[in-house]
């Protein structure tokens, strides 16, 4: 059974913000809520690094474990999803996440804060595939069209990948054989020159 | 003799405030025990358990999917 997973070659990032973009827009997330947000690191110096951060559909997911009402379940494709129904908004899995990808529509206290938002690796929620109300509480259904997350699918690098996790684990290993990694990558010594070694 | 009982005029009307704590205490002790009796059953509360049609496997390794992985890996394709 294939895993669905996210990985982001940090080599390839440029930080174009594309992805969050393209997330926003295809599945109408509402205004303060960002799914996906690019980090950088070292930002402005040389060998800053910037990597696209969502939710990362933990095996042992530590939102599951701290929700109240058990609102979280997993797929068979290995993706958390949650009930929109059954959240009463508290937080706890925004503490848990080592992420920061639980989001919620309004600043506020306990319960005041509307229901949990994140993502969703396109593939919608508990309700039917591709019917309105999935639509309008998760967002698009892109697994079930047969299709993957779509901020991998427009990424301009490359550098999202989304899919079965050993097929992209694959292709990232060939890529880094093939050209380093680091300061050994192609490229490298011509944008950093030869002193910074990372 | 502490503060209180200095400034506390004698005969004072009403309770203290260690009787008034200790007479509230009391009382919510006895209505904790109140509504532990209540037989619980009826309402408990269920835990989500969603079905087979919610969890099942919705990837597929469509043409589509296939063009991802193929176009991702073109800097490794064998020439």
């Amino acid at each position: 059974m294939a895993r669905m997973k996210f990985l982001c070659d940090a080599d390839r990032c440029i930080e174009c913000n594309a992805c969050v973009t393209a997330c926003k827009n295809e599945h109408e997330v509402p205004w303060g809520i960002n799914r996906r947000r690019v980090i950088t690191l070292n930002d402005g110096k040389p060998g800053e690094r910037s990597v696209s951060m969502a939710c990362m559909h933990c095996t042992d997911a530590p939102c599951a474990a701290v929700c109240p009402v058990n609102c979280f379940y997993t797929t068979a494709d290995a993706v958390v999803l949650h009930s929109k129904d059954l959240c009463i908004g508290c937080g706890y899995c925004f503490y848990a996440c080592p992420f920061g990808a639980p989001q919620y529509p309004r600043v506020g206290n306990f319960g005041s804060r509307g229901k949990m938002d994140k993502c969703t690796y396109c593939s919608g929620g508990p309700e039917a595939d591709l019917s309105v109300a999935e639509y309008e509480k998760y967002g698009s259904n892109r697994l079930a069209e047969g299709k993957l997350p779509l901020c991998a699918e427009m990424c301009s690098t490359k550098s999202l990948l989304a899919g079965d996790g050993e097929m992209i684990a694959q292709i990232y290993k060939e890529r880094v054989i093939k050209r380093g990694y680091g300061s050994g990558a192609w490229g490298w010594k011509t944008a950093y020159r030869e002193t910074i070694a990372i | 003799m502490g503060q209180d009982d200095k400034t506390r005029k004698d005969g004072e009307a009403g309770i203290g405030r260690r009787q008034f704590f200790r007479a509230l205490g009391g009382g919510t002790a006895a209505a904790a025990a109140a509504v532990a009796s209540v037989p619980l059953g009826t309402t408990e509360a269920q835990a989500y358990d969603p079905g087979n049609a919610e969890t099942r496997s919705r990837y597929r390794e469509t043409d589509h999917v296939k063009a991802f992985y193929r176009t991702n890996g073109y800097e490794t394709l064998k020439k």
